[in-house]
């Protein structure tokens, strides 16, 4: 037998059957413990159908949770993405103290997000904490809010420790697109007579569309994936105002002791989340066949 | 090449020798294991010393205690206790948390540790209830929070505010704390359980100990025109502005430190604080009993239990029975009193301490202990039920609509 032929697959079997042992099963256990009512505790179980997702769409604090979501991932794409892609275009070049800010910039990303959490719930506690101390300070009282504690805002707080953070990814991301930017396309513009913005606009941007669709994705994915950092500054309080579905999930199954209720929010979340990953992956097979 | 050789076997032979010795030599001891979410300093260490006491009077038995963050054990647990390699012994708490696993069969009872004595000759029988499920035992007991109102002597002193004991007393303290301009009640509800002991407290006061085991059980609805009366009081204390602005924001620790810093008055917490209460300002700190709010209610404290459990998996059961009779015993809990100032168990103990002995005749004076709203009740109910009572503390007019939301999730539950 020639050796070649079986030799890449005796390399994947190893990862394949980690992957599979690891990954696949403990998904497809999940999706059926979602069909029963198990307490995460007894020894045995009884398999209830679909009651568990009927549950869930008459679930108040579940819709409650799934509409922050949908906040969180407003927020990520519409703010987290065009902050970094300006920070990527002012520091990509060679001026002095560009790669020192550069840095600065990316230091957020280094944090857990548990440390970012409880920074940030100190940076916003309601009496000493800095904001609010800044705000009285240069006379903008009125400004000073309970930042974690009035449910109409929480969601809008937290979502901002996280972005702290998130802005220096999409940043990351977004400068390792500029790499690749064809300088002979610019310069070709600039000859043109394009200005700046028209450069932006019309050269640069479609050349950056494959790293766009990156920063999207990964964004989406991070903030149906959001938890450590919501547990840490509001355990999805005040009474599930700024509660998310996998800090939902977290609670059902592990403090309620409802393991196949947390397996149906586990499964809905698995799904959005696939949704997400299946459009990137048919966009990006889609343009390797188109650059190369 | 060949002497390299020798010299890699002979090595070889020495490491494998060494690695067998032990195993060779060791007696044959019987093994014990305790899993324990004793984890911070000032609770890991006096239970290391209590192990080494134990083994020390019984070399016969090869203690391992393994150590795990409180948050952990709590879901930990549930494997352990499954496993078919439990472990012998577990730390836990007592009352609905415990009856939880005693219900599914998953504990052994401990009768067998309090024999031939009994456990009513050597434990103080408030504490039966919270160790008991269908007639036996299951949880041996060791120390116990008491919930009452700490507060500052200085801050009461300074503006000569008396000890309040009922109700009316209670507000005119409030009421001159504000105007001093404090915040009368410091509460940290970040993490709700601390809105829960006040709702045990009015429901305590004002309805009693039946009325509130039942809620706890599930029988009694929440739209009960008698919670909504207990409710009443607390909404006084919540319109008139009582309480620290903004407490979800806090830990109770946060909330705590507000008295610290002389900017609030009282707290009502576990006798726990101590433990966080730093050291400059201990003498600074007494507590009181909740203040009566219905003369023909009796006095009823929640008084959270803590202690140990057998698994009905462990393999070694004589060995945690000897364990466990051990940590019963008056040598043991009295070590622990006396380096934890926590209150132990066991019938007829007498401190030294005046706070401590303060702490147990508090509780021995009540007509009758409760455990605690999210230890009695069940964990799905206490999770939205106290949710709805951070909403009510910010929110005191929704008590109609949360009090029926809470029925609704009620009758789901405990259908």
């Amino acid at each position: 037998m020639n050796r070649d032929h079986w030799t890449p697959y005796a390399f994947l079997a190893a990862p394949v059957t980690i992957y599979l042992v690891w990954v696949i099963i403990p998904i497809v256990q999940t999706m059926v413990l979602s069909l029963s009512d198990w307490d995460g505790v007894s020894s045995t179980l009884s398999l209830v159908g679909f009651d568990n997702y009927k549950r869930l769409l008459s679930d108040p604090y579940f819709i409650r949770s799934l509409k922050n979501n949908v906040t969180w991932i407003v927020a990520f794409v519409f703010l987290s993405l065009p902050i970094g892609l300006a920070m990527a275009m002012l520091f990509n070049n060679s001026m002095k103290g560009s790669r020192l800010f550069k840095t600065l910039i990316y230091l957020p990303m280094t944090l857990s997000f548990v440390v970012v959490g409880q920074v940030w719930s100190w940076i916003l506690e309601p009496k000493y904490g800095a904001l609010n101390t800044f705000l009285r300070f240069v006379g903008l009282d009125s400004l000073a809010r309970p930042w974690l504690s009035d449910p109409g805002i929480v969601t809008y707080s937290v979502i901002a420790a996280a972005l702290w953070r998130q802005v220096s990814y999409s940043m990351i991301l977004f400068l390792a697109g500029l790499q690749n930017v064809p300088r002979e396309q610019v310069e070709a513009a600039l000859v043109d007579g394009a200005n700046g913005w028209q450069r932006f606009r019309y050269v640069i941007l479609p050349a950056l569309w494959p790293s766009t669709v990156v920063t999207i994705t990964v964004s989406i994915i991070d903030s149906l994936r959001a938890f450590d950092i919501v547990h840490v500054l509001t355990r999805g309080g005040p009474f599930y105002s700024s509660s998310v579905i996998a800090n939902y999930m977290y609670i059902q199954a592990f403090n309620n002791y409802r393991m196949g209720y947390g397996s149906a929010i586990a499964v809905v979340q698995f799904l959005m989340t696939l949704v997400f990953i299946l459009a990137y992956l048919a966009s990006a097979l889609r343009r390797e066949v188109d650059y190369t | 090449m060949r002497s390299n050789r020798y010299a890699l076997l002979l090595t070889l032979t020495v490491c494998l020798m060494l690695a067998v010795a032990p195993i060779l030599a060791a007696p044959a001891r019987q093994p014990l294991v305790v899993n324990s979410y004793y984890s911070d300093s000032a609770s890991s260490k006096p239970f290391e010393q209590l192990v080494a006491m134990f083994s020390k009077q019984h070399p016969e038995y090869d203690v391992t205690v393994n150590v795990v963050a409180h948050e952990d054990f709590k879901i930990l647990l549930r494997t352990w206790l499954n496993s078919a390699d439990a472990p012998d012994v577990v730390t836990w708490m007592g009352g609905e948390r415990m009856r939880y696993f005693a219900r599914k069969g998953l504990l052994a009872p401990v009768d067998a540790v309090y024999t031939p004595s009994g456990f009513d000759n050597q434990v103080a029988p408030a504490f039966r209830n919270a160790c008991s499920f269908n007639g036996k035992l299951y949880l041996v007991p060791r120390d116990f929070e008491w919930w009452a109102v700490y507060y500052r002597k200085s801050i009461f002193e300074k503006h000569k505010i008396p000890v309040p004991q009922t109700w009316p007393e209670f507000l005119d303290a409030c009421d001159r704390l504000k105007k001093a301009g404090l915040t009368p009640i410091a509460i940290g509800t970040k993490n709700m359980w601390p809105a829960a002991g006040w709702f045990g407290v009015f429901n305590l006061r004002v309805n009693g100990l039946d009325f509130y085991q039942d809620l706890c059980d599930g029988t009694i609805a929440y739209t009960d025109p008698r919670l909504k009366n207990a409710m009443d009081y607390w909404k006084v204390l919540l319109e008139r502005g009582y309480f620290l602005d903004n407490h979800s924001s806090y830990g109770w620790r946060e909330a705590a430190a507000f008295i610290y810093r002389g900017e609030a008055a009282m707290m009502l917490m576990g006798s726990f604080i101590t433990d966080d209460i730093p050291a400059s300002l201990a003498d600074d700190f007494d507590f009181f009993r909740f203040p009566v709010i219905r003369k023909d209610v009796g006095l009823v404290e929640q008084v959270p239990v803590n202690g140990f459990m057998i698994p009905a998996r462990a393999k070694n059961k004589d060995a945690a029975v000897a364990f466990l009779k051990f940590m019963a015993s008056k040598e043991a809990q009295d070590f622990v009193a006396n380096t934890q100032s926590y209150p132990v168990v066991y019938k007829g103990f007498q401190s030294r301490d005046p706070y401590l002995q303060k702490g147990f005749n508090l509780i021995s004076g009540s007509d009758g202990a409760m455990q605690f709203y999210d230890i009695d009740t069940d964990p799905e109910m206490a999770d939205i039920g106290m949710n709805a009572l951070v909403e009510f503390m910010m929110f005191p007019v929704r008590i109609d609509t949360i009090l029926r939301n809470l029925e609704v999730q009620r009758q789901r539950i405990f259908k």
